[in-house]
Parts: structure tokens; C-alpha cells; sequence
């Protein structure tokens, strides 16, 4: 990264997020409530017991563990060997794959903009905390990677890849959770944004990234649009991302069994995700990001 | 309940039910709004249709709506009649007046078109019949106009679609008011023509309808029964002033002064100042302010006579022309505000005496200073024009003075003595000392002529033809009597004036110039003096030409065919105003009609109707309904169902 890039970077970032928002997030920090591993060791306090600073529990030696470990005192009192352990400290690896189709670039405001500002929070967390980073895009396929970013340098070069991915293409879910599964390794939180309306489903992808070393957040974005449209007669619907038409005529009827099936719709999600340990949140593009971020990832703990 | 127009809305209906339902098959223009994915809404559609209680499309119950809505348009367009009276079916007689008083616009727009809108009423107060009519069957009517002349311009018919483009059809004339011989036409009608009509026509007398102002000048010639006529009075005022008569004179000094007098009536009553214009071929010669007095207060119901006064003019005018005078003031009827005269050029008059010698006679006709007079024997002119096939007269009148050849060529004749056997008058004896008793004073030949102390010591007792008009009678026989034989005209005087006291009276010199003129000017020109509007106009034409055009004022023209005896004639004169006849490579005639008909003038409407034993009042109100149509009903319906439709569109859609 070049000097001169830096404020220029830094100037992109501030159209994601402002300064006072910035300020709020830097008191916060990932959190996970799994075992993660990280390659590096961290400041983080991890499940595992290792190289730590803080004890955590003794257990009985056995051939081959390092003798550093053992607990003197012990042996001199119970003539048996144990050996300390301690909680681990590791880095923890945050990646955001945030949806980047032709359908974000829709409703007022556009969900687009909503999507990359939260990502640009969570990455911000991320980074402020010495986390490791990922980001990628998706519509049909990863159709963007920003990998392995750590610290606040970082920063830069995270806002300009949201700000210039392009919303476009059709979203194939499937294909892009397989594509990101093989590249990830180690443990982590992957957090994923998306408006999660995909024709051919969201079990397949969302089955593929929930595994025993990651923790994963749904962080579900509808336009008010979506979840109340305001619209009247007969019209004829085209799909922004196939091209598929739908000739309907809107009624009283037509629109109250249009919300029920969207209720449904997010309730499954909601319930698919709950079920396997995931987090979900619901919110719409109208809300302010920093509210989202602030309240409701707190509360579900995604921040801390 | 019965139908009108049963097969129109039948054939409308099998058009607009199938392209309405066609329009919902059709695709429909939908506006295009992206969305994020067609997902949901694909869903809810197909959970809607799978739970609806019926399973049809919602838009259905628009087109339901739509349906109803079309449909009472369509039984409206059938126009369903719902009948009111159920009494027997009756026949109606529309007799509608189209004289010239009927063009009178003191009614809105004139007084025809509220008669023809009258009668349209009265005609959609009928019982209306179709094929469909369940009921009794339907009322019929027919209608007649009538002028100076009836028309029949719809026969008995229950289809008021032809009875209403029958009244259509009446237009406007300046004919006078005759209503006897409408009447009588229409009771012609009104007899059973067949059995199957027997035994209605027996029971239920055809109704008169008359639309008229009630100004007919033959009142007293119509019988009718009690209740037969219903008469519906048209128009109010009285106010118009009118040109009644106009004569044209060329004075006998000089024959280039013309004197015109101009006889104005006042049938308004208050004095009325106006302005007389007097023109020659459109060329204004002259205006004259007068003030026609009013009409004399009578007691109600006593008409009498309107104000009068004349206006003369004198003008130099030697020429042909057309003379027009017109009153510049607008009024109530326009018909009676211009007349119109046809000024023969000044001609010099050649006059030819055949005589043995009558003196008196002679100085007489030279006293009238024609331009020539030549004087022959009877045996000279028997041998000049007495042969078959004897040329056209030169002179302008002969004057047979006791000479009657067996053939005369054609020509104008004034023939003193025994009738010539041409005239179709013949001599049954002798008459002697005979004064005469009666005489027309107003015929033109006539004019200022007094024969009260003519004696005649020995006359012939003339038998004339029928078509002979009797100008002066002895107490027991004709004396003088006029025939148009040939074209021209014969004037025949049944003595010889030698054998009279006549040529010692100044009448007689007045007679002979009055012959002169009257022949020599008016008749020789082969134009009448003056028409009126209806008569027919009439040409004689020479051999060999077929054909004539016919402009009428208001500039349509007309062909013609001559007659085999040599003449053309043109009958449908119901316009006043000048005509001009164009006879085939000949020259052009002129014809001035005139309304001049003070009965047609005094357009004051009439509330009463006097005929002989019988006063009919004039009808108040409209008349009564026998059914009522429900289309305005029906229209009513669809409009609100269409509301209905919009209303439950907008609703659905806002829910």
C-alpha cells in the first residue's frame, strides 16, 4: 500500500462509515462462542488449552505432553503427575461474504448500500481488533475476494473493495458458499448478508457453511418495499436478475397473502439457522446500519 | 311490455357481449416494475387461487359487472316500451300545416318546427308495436301535410321510425291554408280498406291531429264530427307587417314612367314605422319611410281588417327587369316582407283592325297610341292569313270587328260580333235591347269601365265553352267573355258597337285602351301578370324543343320536358320569389311568385278552430302518455353498475 493512497482510502471509508460510528465500533470486538483456532496467537482467549497466561484446568499427564506443564506442587502433595493447562489466546478469523447481486442494487434506499455498510462495520471490528479479515462478494460464484486483512491499514483497501464491487448477476447461492467452503481454512465467524431471496433455496448454501469450527451469522437485509409494497393494478413483475416475468394483478387479497408468505419465508430462515446454532437477524435498508450494528449484533452477541 | 327496436339490440348484443369477453381473454398492457425476485409473488398468487372459495380469477366478478352493465345498455337499446293505457288501438291522423304563416318564427325556431316537434310528441305518445310486442296491438297513425295542396306523406303505419322521418321530410312553404281537401284525404284513408281491418275502423274512428296557427281560409268548407279533431294550436303573436299587393303600371303617356304602388298591411297592434325599398335587378331605386297605422281595436274574437297604407313610387325604367319591393324590418314572418314583379320591356304595340269600316272603332283604338295600326278588310285578311298553316301573327292584337273566318292563326284577338268558330263559343239566336246587368269590374280589361248605360239593340246569344270566363252578362246572356285558345287570349264581345249605344260612352275608349294593354302588354308577353305561390308556371315553347331548366330563388334547378301541345310547365312553385325558366336553346323566362295572400299575412295564431256547427279549442298541455319507455332507466342501471365496478376495482385493490 502506497502513502498516497492512504487518504484518499480513508476518504472512501468515511462514505461507508462516518466518524462518529467509527468511534462506537472501536470499543467492540468479535466475539464467538465457539473454539476457534487461529494461525497466529492473539490477543484472543480461546477454548483451548495451550500456551496461555490464564490457568484453566489440570488434567492427568500422559506419555509425550510437554513436562514444562507440570504441576509440582501437585506431585509433591498427591505423589501424582498433573498437568496445568491454560486457556489459549488466539486471533480470530472473521470473514463477511456479502451478497453483491443485481437484486441488492433494488428498493429505496437500496439494499446494496445497506448490505456494504454493515459489512464495512463488521470488517471494521474485525480490523480495529487484529482479527483476521476476509471478504468476498457473491452473485453467481465468489465474484470477489479481499483475503487475510489484518490491522487498521487495512481499513482502505476494505472500503474501496466494497464500495466498487458491482451489483450485478444473478445470485447462485450454492455455488458460492461451495467455491468460499474450499478456500477457508482454520476457525472463525463467517457473518453473511444477503436479502437471502434466492429462487433454488438457501438450505443447500447455508448447510454447506455451517461446520463444527465456524460460527455463523445471517444477517438477512429486505427492502421496506419488500416487506410492504406499495403497489396497485395489474402489473406485470420482472425479476431483475433472470428476467422472469410475473403477470399479476394486485389486490387486497393478493398483497396480505404476499406478506404471509414473506413472514413464512423469513421464519424459516430464521428457524433453519436457530436450529444449527446459527445466528439470524432480520432488518430492512431503511434502518441505520449503526443501529443494527450497535443494538441488535450485541444482543445477539456477534459483537462484544 | 313491448320492444321498439327489438333486432337492433339483438344485433348490437352479438357483437359488444362477445368483444367484451374476448377483452378479458386478451392480453392485458400491464406496466413493468422490476422487483428483487418474482419468488414470493409467484407464490402468493398460486396459494390465492389454490384458496379461493370459487374457483375463479377475481377479475371475473369485474367482468360480471361489466356484463350487467352491458346488458341493460343493450335492452335499452331495444327500447322497451311499458304501456300505460290499455284502452282499443287507436289511428291518428298528423295533419301538419306548412303554409307560409307556419314559417312565422315567433315560435323557436319557426312555427313548423314546433308544429313538426308537436306532432313527433304526440307521435311517441303512441302505443308502439314491434314483432316482440306482447300486448294488444299498436296504435297507427299517418301523416299529411297541407298548403294550398294535401300530401299523404306517410300512410297508416305503426312504425314510428317512418312516421318520424316523414315528419322529418316536411318543409317549408309559402303556400296559403286550405284544410278541406286535407281532411277529406284523410278520411279517404281512414275507410276499412280490407276485411282484416273491419272491424277496428268500425269501432275507433281515426283521430285528427291538427298542427296548425289556425289561420285556414277554408273553415267553412270543413264538416267535422265532435271530438274527431284535436287541434294543437302553434304560435302567439300577431305583430307582422306585410306587403299585400304590388302593381307596376306603365303610364299610358309614357310608356318609359313606371308607377309602382306598394300596398302595406298592419296586422300588429301598435302603428309600426318601417322603410320600403324598392329595387330593379338587385339595383336599389328607391326607400321610403312609412308608418303602417294598426290594426282598428275590435271587440275579442273579431279580427277585422289590418291597418293599411300604400306607397307609391315612379321610376323611369323602360327596360325588362326584375322589380323587387321590400320591407326593411324585420318581423315575425319573412315570406310576406318582399315581392317580387317581372317588368316587360316597353314594346312598341302593333295593333291590326279587320272592319268594313266602323269609325268610332277605329279613332278609338288610335286614341290608345299604339305604334302601329294598321286597319284591312275582312277579304284581305282571309286571304293573307286565312290559308292552312298561316305564319305567326305580326301584329300584337287583331281586332275582328264582325268578321268571324273559320281560321285564325295564333295570335291575341278582340272580336266584336259572332264568335269565329276557334273561340269553341257558338251563337243559339239573336237578343234585342238589352242593357247590361253585370260585369267584372276588376278584370283588367274592365278597368274604370262603366257599362251601366250601354245599351245594345241587337246582340248574339253566345253558348261559351266551359272554360270560358264570362266578363259582362245581359240579364239572360253573356255579353263579353274571355278564352285562351291557342296561347293566346280572345276576347269576345257578343255585339256589334255599331249596333250599340257603346262608342257614344267613354268606357268604351277606356275598354278599348284597357284591350290594348291588357293583350297587347301583359298577355302578348306569354307571362301572367303576376303568381301566386303554387301555381304552375307555363311557357309556350316552339316546336321541335323538349326541354327547359327551372331555377327556383333559392337557386335549385330542375329540368323539364315540354308537353306535346307545345308548352312547358313547371308546377312545384312553393317557394315565393322570382323563377327563371330557360327553355332549350331559347330564351329565358322570368316568373315572379308572390305570397300576397293577407290570410297567410295575418299570422296571428289561432286558440279556436270555427268550422260549420262545431268549435274546436285549441289543445292545452301535452299530450297524454299511452306508455313509457324505460331506456333512460335501463341507461340509468348500467351507469350505476359501472360505478359499482369501478368502486369494487378500487376497493379490491386498496385493501
Amino acid at each position: 500500500m502506497s502513502e498516497g493512497a492512504t487518504p484518499t482510502r480513508g476518504a472512501r471509508l468515511t462514505e461507508l462509515l462516518d466518524a462518529r460510528f467509527m468511534a462506537s465500533l472501536d470499543r467492540l470486538d468479535i466475539t464467538s462462542r465457539k473454539i476457534l483456532q487461529g494461525k497466529l496467537k492473539g490477543e484472543r482467549q480461546t477454548k483451548r488449552r495451550g500456551q496461555g497466561v490464564e490457568f484453566a484446568d489440570h488434567r492427568q499427564y500422559a506419555s509425550g505432553d510437554d513436562v514444562r506443564f507440570l504441576d509440582w506442587n501437585i506431585y509433591g502433595r498427591l505423589d501424582q503427575l498433573f498437568l496445568k493447562m491454560f486457556l489459549e489466546e488466539q486471533d480470530l478469523s472473521l470473514h463477511i461474504l456479502v451478497d453483491s447481486s443485481a437484486s441488492t442494487a433494488l428498493g429505496r434506499p437500496a439494499k446494496d448500500k445497506h448490505l456494504r455498510r454493515l459489512a464495512a462495520a463488521l470488517a471494521y471490528v474485525g480490523l480495529v481488533n487484529n482479527n483476521r479479515v476476509s471478504l468476498c462478494t457473491f452473485a453467481d460464484g465468489l465474484t470477489g475476494r479481499l483475503l487475510n486483512m489484518r490491522g487498521r491499514r487495512y481499513l482502505g483497501a476494505m472500503a474501496e473493495f466494497l464500495l466498487d464491487a458491482p451489483a450485478e448477476g444473478v445470485t447462485h447461492f450454492e455455488k458460492a458458499c461451495g467455491q468460499w467452503v474450499s478456500g477457508r481454512m482454520g476457525s472463525g465467524v463467517t457473518v453473511v448478508l444477503s436479502d437471502f431471496l434466492f429462487k433454488d433455496g438457501y438450505e443447500a448454501g447455508l448447510k454447506r457453511l455451517i461446520g463444527s469450527r465456524y460460527e455463523l451469522c445471517v444477517i438477512h437485509v429486505l427492502s421496506p418495499g419488500e416487506r410492504s409494497p406499495d403497489m396497485t393494478g395489474d402489473l406485470s413483475l420482472v425479476d431483475v436478475e433472470d428476467g422472469d416475468v410475473s403477470e399479476v394483478t394486485i389486490t387486497g387479497a393478493l398483497l396480505k397473502q404476499y406478506q404471509r408468505n414473506l413472514a413464512a419465508w423469513c421464519a424459516g430462515l430464521r428457524e433453519f439457522c436457530v436450529r444449527r446454532g446459527a445466528t439470524y437477524v432480520l432488518t430492512d435498508s431503511a434502518q441505520p446500519a449503526d443501529r443494527l450494528v450497535l443494538e441488535h449484533l450485541r444482543r445477539h452477541r456477534l459483537l462484544g | 311490455m313491448d320492444w321498439i327496436t327489438p333486432y337492433a339490440a339483438l344485433i348490437a348484443g352479438a357483437v359488444a357481449v362477445p368483444a367484451l369477453v374476448l377483452l378479458y381473454f386478451l392480453k392485458l398492457k400491464r406496466r413493468q416494475v422490476p422487483v428483487s425476485s418474482t419468488l414470493l409473488w409467484k407464490r402468493a398468487v398460486q396459494d390465492l387461487q389454490v384458496n379461493a372459495p370459487l374457483r375463479l380469477p377475481r377479475k371475473n366478478i369485474l367482468l360480471l359487472l361489466q356484463l350487467l352493465a352491458l346488458a341493460a345498455l343493450l335492452v335499452a337499446l331495444g327500447r322497451p316500451v311499458l304501456s300505460l293505457d290499455t284502452s282499443p288501438p287507436r289511428r291518428v291522423v298528423l295533419l301538419i300545416d306548412q303554409s307560409a304563416s307556419m314559417r312565422a318564427t315567433d315560435a323557436s325556431p319557426t312555427r313548423l318546427a314546433e308544429a313538426k316537434r308537436q306532432a313527433r310528441e304526440v307521435l311517441e305518445s303512441l302505443r308502439a308495436g314491434s314483432t316482440w310486442s306482447f300486448g294488444s296491438r299498436p296504435d297507427e297513425a299517418m301523416v299529411i301535410t297541407f298548403a294550398g295542396r294535401a300530401r299523404v306523406l306517410c300512410n297508416y303505419t305503426a312504425d314510428k321510425a317512418q312516421l318520424a322521418a316523414a315528419i322529418d321530410s316536411i318543409e317549408e312553404t309559402d303556400g296559403e291554408t286550405l284544410l278541406a281537401d286535407a281532411v277529406a284525404v284523410a278520411r279517404a284513408y281512414a275507410t276499412p280498406a280490407g276485411a282484416e281491418d273491419k272491424g277496428r275502423s268500425a269501432e275507433s274512428p281515426a283521430r285528427l291531429d291538427l298542427f296548425s296557427d289556425g289561420r285556414i281560409a277554408d273553415l267553412d268548407r270543413v264538416i267535422v264530427a265532435p271530438g274527431e279533431i284535436n287541434f294543437h294550436s302553434i304560435g302567439r303573436t300577431a305583430d307582422n307587417v306585410a306587403i299585400v299587393a304590388l302593381q307596376a303600371r306603365r303610364s299610358f303617356e309614357n310608356p318609359e314612367a313606371l308607377n309602382v304602388f306598394v300596398d302595406l298591411a298592419n296586422y300588429g297592434s301598435e302603428a309600426v314605422a318601417c322603410e320600403v325599398q324598392l329595387a330593379i335587378d338587385a339595383n336599389v331605386r328607391g326607400v321610403q319611410a312609412v308608418t303602417v297605422p294598426p290594426r282598428p281595436a275590435r271587440p275579442p274574437g273579431d279580427a277585422g281588417k289590418p291597418g293599411h297604407t300604400v306607397v307609391s313610387f315612379v321610376l323611369a325604367h323602360a327596360g325588362a327587369g326584375v322589380m323587387e319591393a321590400r320591407l326593411l324590418r324585420p318581423d315575425a314572418l319573412a315570406s310576406d316582407n318582399a315581392v317580387w314583379a317581372v317588368l316587360a320591356p316597353v314594346k312598341p304595340l302593333a295593333v291590326l283592325l279587320v272592319t268594313e269600316g266602323n269609325p268610332p272603332l277605329r279613332s278609338a283604338l288610335k286614341s290608345c297610341a299604339p305604334a302601329r295600326l294598321d286597319a284591312i278588310r275582312p277579304a284581305d285578311f282571309d286571304r293573307l292569313y286565312g290559308a292552312a298553316g298561316a305564319p305567326e301573327m305580326p301584329y300584337d292584337l287583331v281586332v275582328l270587328d264582325r268578321h268571324a273566318p273559320d281560321r285564325l292563326p295564333r295570335g291575341n284577338y278582340l272580336v266584336f260580333g259572332r264568335p269565329p268558330a276557334v273561340s269553341g263559343a257558338h251563337v243559339e239566336g239573336e237578343l234585342k235591347n238589352r242593357w247590361m246587368v253585370d260585369w267584372r269590374s276588376r278584370h283588367p280589361a274592365l278597368n274604370f269601365v262603366n257599362l251601366d248605360n250601354v245599351l245594345v239593340a241587337k246582340a248574339h246569344r253566345m253558348v261559351l265553352p266551359r272554360d270560358a270566363t264570362v266578363l259582362a252578362e245581359f240579364e239572360d246572356a253573356p255579353a263579353m267573355a274571355e278564352v285562351r285558345r291557342q296561347g293566346g287570349v280572345m276576347l269576345l264581345v257578343s255585339f256589334d258597337t255599331l249596333q250599340s249605344s257603346w262608342p257614344f260612352d267613354a268606357g268604351f275608349v277606356m275598354f278599348c285602351c284597357n284591350v290594348v294593354n291588357y293583350i297587347g302588354r301583359e298577355a302578348a308577353e306569354g307571362q301572367a301578370p303576376g303568381l301566386k305561390v303554387g301555381q304552375p308556371l307555363s311557357v309556350r315553347v316552339a316546336p321541335g324543343v323538349r326541354q327547359a331548366t327551372v331555377t327556383t330563388p333559392d337557386g335549385a334547378t330542375a329540368r323539364v320536358e315540354s308537353s306535346p301541345s307545345g308548352a312547358v310547365r313547371y308546377g312545384a312553385t312553393w317557394r315565393a320569389g322570382v323563377y327563371r325558366l330557360a327553355v332549350e336553346g331559347g330564351a329565358e323566362h322570368l316568373f315572379a311568385l308572390n305570397l300576397l295572400d293577407a290570410a297567410e299575412s295575418d299570422i296571428g295564431a289561432a286558440r279556436e278552430l270555427v268550422f260549420p256547427g262545431q268549435v274546436v279549442k285549441a289543445e292545452e298541455g301535452g299530450p297524454a302518455r299511452a306508455n313509457q319507455e324505460l331506456w333512460p332507466f335501463l341507461v340509468l342501471l348500467g351507469l350505476a353498475i359501472v360505478y359499482i365496478e369501478w368502486y369494487v376495482y378500487n376497493a379490491k385493490a386498496r385493501l
